[in-house]
Formats: C-alpha cells, structure tokens, sequence
C-alpha cells in the first residue's frame, strides 16, 4: 500500500494546524463578546450543571475525534492509497487457423481437433480463430473472427461432418475439386494465405487498429500421405509459413515412419512444421488429442507473454468510509451540540 | 473626567421631588437615634466636673449630683466599605456593570452624610489587599473617594474578597464608626459571620447587597464567561430544566443564607439591582434600620 500523491499529507496537516490556530486565537479573545458575570460558582457548583458538563465534554470529544477522524482519512483518500503490483499480463492477440486434412484417413483426429478447439473457444477472448479444410483443394469454412459463438457452431458441424452424422455431408463440398487428394503443400499455403498481410494494410484493418502484433498459428492435422500434384510443395508452403512468421503445429495421426530417415512423410512434416518454429506430434489416438491442443496453447502463450508491466490499482475503500463514518458521527455529535 | 457626584447629586434631586424634600436627611439622621453616642446622658458627678455642667433638676429628682454629658459638636464618620475586586465588574441582575450601581450606592451614602455633616471615608480593595482612604469632609473628597472605587474596579482586578477588606476595617479602624458595605450576592459562612459579629460589636453596620446577573432560568442570557477565572459559562446547558430548577433552589438557599446571617448578627440588608432603584432601595434600607434600631 503507497500513497501516490503523499505530499498532501504535509500540506493537510499544515492546513490543519493553521486552522487550529487561527479557532484557539479566536476562542481566547471569545469572552470579549460575553458578558462578564459574578459568582458564577452559584451556578458551577451545581451538580446537575457538572454533570450536564460532563455529558457536553463527551459529546465534544467525541465530536473532536470524528473530526480529526474525517479530516485524516479524507486527506489519506487524497493521497489517493495505491497497490502497486509487477504483472506479467497475459495476452490473449492471437490468431489460430485450423488446417485440417478431410481425407477419409484424418476423420477421427479431425474430429477431436474440432471438438477440442470448440471447447476452448469458450474460453477464448480476443483470440481469432479460423478454420479451412482441403483434400484436393482447400475451402476456408470461416476465416479468422472472434464470433465465438459463430466458431462454436461451425466447429460443431464440422465435428458432425468428420464423424459422418447423417445430413452433415454437405459440409466438406468443394475439397474434392483438384487433382488428386491431400495436397497438403496447398492446404497449408491456403491456410498461411488466410491470415492478412503483416505490413499493417489488413484487408479488414483489425492488425492495424489493434496495434500489439498478433501472433499467428497453424494447427495442421494431416497424416502428410501426398497423392497428386499440388502447386506448392510443403516445403515450399513451410517456406511461405515463415515468411509470414506462421507456426505450424503439425499433429500427425497417422505416423508410420520407420526408422530416422529422412524423407519419410512423418520427418518431412516434422522437419518442416520444426522450420517455422511449430512442433510436430505423432498422435496414438484422438483422445490425445485434448493435451496436444492445450500443450500448444501454453507453448503461443508462452511465447507471447507481455512485458511485466507496474499496475496501480486505487485503493480509496478503507479512507473513504472511514471517512464517511466518521463524518456521520460528527453530525450527529454536532447536532447533540446545537447551541 | 465627568463627575461622579454630580451624578449622584442629580439622581437625588429627582428623588427628592418625589418624596418629601429632606426625607432622606431625616432617614441618615436617626442611624444612631436611640444610641448613647446621640444623646446627652447623665453620670455621677466625680470631684473635678465643672460645677456648670450639673444637672440640677436631675439631681433633684434623683438625690445626689449628676453631671450632664454631651459631645459638643457631634461629627459621626461613615465608612465606606467597597469591594473593587473583578466581581464588581461583572453585570448586575439588570445588566448594568455593577461598579456603576455600587458607586451611585456609596455616593448617595456618602452625600447624605456630607450634608449630615460627618466626615466619609473608605475601605475598599480586592483579595490582593485593601487601601483606607481617611474620612474627611467635603464634596471633593467624596468625589476623590467614588473615582477610587470607579477606576480601581476593572476585569483586571484582583478576584473580589470582601473578607480582606472586613479584616482591614477590625484592624485599622479605631473607635465607633458607621460602617457601609457595598459588596454583591456573597454566601454566607462561618468565617464571615464571626467576623461581621466582631465589627457589628464595634459599629453601626448596614449592608446592601448589588444583584449579580442571573446565570440560569427565562431572563439569563446565554453567552456569560465568569469573571472569577474567564471560563465561559455553557448556556443551553444552564437553560435546561433540571438546571434551571436546581439553580433557582440554591440561589434562594444562598439568599435565605445571607439573609439569616445578617439578621442573626443584627446588620440590616438591603437590595439593589439597577441604579434606578438606588434611591427607593435605599430609602427602605434606612428605614428599616430605623425601625430595627
């Protein structure tokens, strides 16, 4: 507990004495207005007038107290009472696209990702999130927004669609339209495209306005099984991603890698998620997916904890009711001591 | 300076247009009627008493010699005994100061004795101590006697202490003089009793009490200080009932107290509580001595 602006206490105290003074000057020459009288012991005497006395002398101490009361916390309140605490604030500018993989292999671990990422969207506030799919070529089913409830009810759908509820179909039309299936170079392009541009002219300006950088994120489910042609290799997308300062986080259900060699799908997916500064996780099973998630979440926030910063929170509660009691008591001691 | 006297002077001829001219002179006159002092008595003649001085048709009538006695010119003196402490400064039950009233008081007094033909002096002074101005005769001495008592009486004074002044009188004062104190609502108590039967032993005493201000009750007004240590007196405090009640029965006690003791050491006591009652209050005053004489 500290006083921002301490040096009012002098200056009250200055200004209290002052006043002091300048009453007790007054109250010594007061009997100049009253009439002199003698034999006053006719009536000082008097038991009932002592004890009448006495009650007007507690009254004014009382009276005396609330006032020193009042006139302390008030300028304490001045003083304006602050807890100053070091913080390392949390920051919650970030940006995550789900990139997930629609062939019929990925289903289930999509489906948990969907599932797990609509959970934390409750949580979520001022994150964006967006989500594309791609098989053969890559639909973006929302792009980034923080319509949470919007997020919810989408990622619900596509956890529908991945688990193959009937009705839900629909939702994955329009990744089937290329050649060949899982071009995964072109859905990690897609989904490093989906965020705006990082020289502060965004299409929809939210970079720009907010000002704080905005971390950005990629979560790639893919089991990185190429079939087809795609315009842009991973690699070449992995190159794309650190460009545009994009981590990946690659989750791979499907790890059948054998050995350290390199040019395995699994290593290949490893080396370049590693590249943008992501992480790679071969998934046993979509339960496991849940930890990864929150695994990642803690890695970004981690990364782009704020700098500890001083926060002063005014602490006026205690002074000003004391001073609000205190002012209560002197008006009822003041009214006790009408003249 | 204006005069104090003249004052005085003035407040007695209005007074006197009132009453029958020369009634007071008459009331002073007869304070010592029916004492020794007044008259011509007879003694036993001893060898040595002028032969003149028998009174024949006395010793007739009784059967041996008997000289006449008589003070040739018989000059009484009257004392003035004043309180000047502070009290005196403090106002009256009417809202005069009552020094004022105390010196319309002691100069109506000493006038009337003046024209009697006595010589006045005072006694007066504070708990500090007392002065005695010698008696003498004559208006400018009265005059010099109230401007004592005018300008020595101030809230600076010494606190009030009738007492002092009494003892000073028992001390310094010789022979049978007529003793008039001014002083205000004092109680009574053993001391001061003992002492006031000492000097009634001794003189003529009377007595006139100058009211103090009431402290309490409807006509009391509420911003007072007491002049005996400056303390301010608390007035809703003093207005309220049960004060007020218990005022006015300890005021009646301290009354009835004084009172009572003056009449057991056979003083007479008047009243005063404004300058305008001065005359008619002292006129009773007189009047009174007269008949309990």
């Amino acid at each position: 507990m500290e006083l921002m602006y301490w040096w009012l206490l002098p200056v009250a105290a200055a200004a209290a004495a002052c006043a002091g003074w300048f009453v007790f000057r007054r109250g010594a020459q007061g009997n100049a207005r009253r009439r002199p009288v003698a034999n006053a012991d006719r009536l000082t005497s008097l038991p009932e007038y002592q004890a009448a006395v006495r009650r007007y002398r507690r009254w004014l101490a009382v009276a005396a107290l609330a006032a020193v009361t009042l006139l302390v916390s008030a300028a304490v309140a001045a003083a304006r009472p602050v807890n100053l605490a070091t913080i390392r604030p949390e920051q919650h500018n970030r940006d995550i696209v789900l990139c997930l993989d629609a062939s019929g292999s990925m289903s289930s671990a999509d489906a948990a990702v969907v599932d797990v990422f609509a959970k934390l969207a409750a949580e979520f506030d001022g994150e964006r999130i967006g989500l594309t799919i791609f098989d053969s070529s890559a639909v973006q089913v929302f792009p980034l927004t923080d319509d949470y409830s919007y997020v919810q009810e989408q990622l619900e759908m596509a956890k529908d669609a991945f688990n193959g509820e009937p009705g839900s179909s629909g939702f994955l039309d329009g990744t089937w339209n290329g050649r060949g299936s899982s071009l995964i170079g072109d859905g990690l392009a897609s989904c490093v495209e989906s965020f705006p541009a990082t020289d502060g002219t965004a299409q929809d300006g939210t970079a720009a306005q907010d000002g704080a950088p905005r971390s950005r994120s990629v979560v790639l489910a893919t089991d990185n099984f190429l079939s087809g042609d795609p315009i842009f290799t991973l690699d070449q997308a992995g190159v794309l991603a650190q460009e545009r300062d994009v981590r990946v986080y690659a989750l791979n259900p499907g790890d059948f890698d054998y050995g350290t060699a390199a040019g395995q799908p699994g290593a290949l997916l490893r080396a370049a998620a590693e590249a943008t500064g992501g992480a790679y996780y071969p998934l046993d099973s979509p339960d496991a997916v849940a930890g990864i998630v929150r695994d990642v979440q803690a890695t970004e926030a981690a990364a782009i904890q704020g700098a500890p910063r001083a926060v002063v929170t005014d602490r006026p509660d205690v002074p000003l009711t004391a001073a609000l009691l205190s002012g209560l008591v002197l008006a009822g001691a003041t009214w006790r001591l009408r003249p | 300076m204006t005069s104090l006297l003249l004052r005085v002077k003035s407040k007695m001829s209005i007074f006197a247009h009132r009453k029958a001219r020369g009634i007071l002179d008459g009331e002073y006159g007869s304070v010592f009627r029916g004492r020794s002092l007044d008259f011509d008595d007879l003694r036993a003649y001893v060898p040595g008493d002028e032969v003149r001085d028998i009174d024949w048709k006395a010793s007739a009538r009784h059967g041996s010699p008997l000289i006449k006695r008589y003070v040739a010119v018989r000059r009484q003196t009257l004392m003035l005994v004043a309180d000047t402490g502070r009290n005196m400064a403090a106002e009256s039950r009417d809202g005069e100061t009552k020094k004022d009233i105390a010196v319309m008081v002691l100069g109506v007094m000493g006038y009337l004795a003046h024209r009697h033909g006595d010589v006045v002096g005072l006694v007066c002074g504070d708990a500090n101590g007392s002065r005695t101005l010698p008696a003498k005769a004559g208006e400018a001495h009265l005059e010099r006697l109230l401007q004592e008592v005018d300008s020595s009486t101030g809230l600076g004074s010494g606190p009030s202490r009738l007492e002092e002044q009494l003892h000073h009188v028992a001390h310094t004062v010789k022979g049978r003089k007529l003793l008039f104190v001014v002083t205000d609502e004092l109680a009574a108590s053993p001391g001061l009793e003992q002492l006031l039967r000492r000097l009634r032993a001794q003189h003529e005493v009377l007595w006139l009490t100058i009211r103090d201000a009431e402290l309490s009750g409807a006509t009391h007004s509420p911003d007072a200080f007491s002049v005996a240590d400056a303390a301010p007196l608390l007035g809703r405090i003093a207005a309220s009932p049960a004060v007020a009640t218990a005022y006015e029965t300890a005021t009646a006690e301290r009354d009835a107290g004084r009172h009572a003791m003056l009449r057991r050491v056979g003083i007479s006591e008047g009243h005063v509580a404004n300058s305008h009652d001065v005359m008619t209050e002292l006129f009773a005053l007189l009047e009174r001595h007269r008949r309990a004489g």
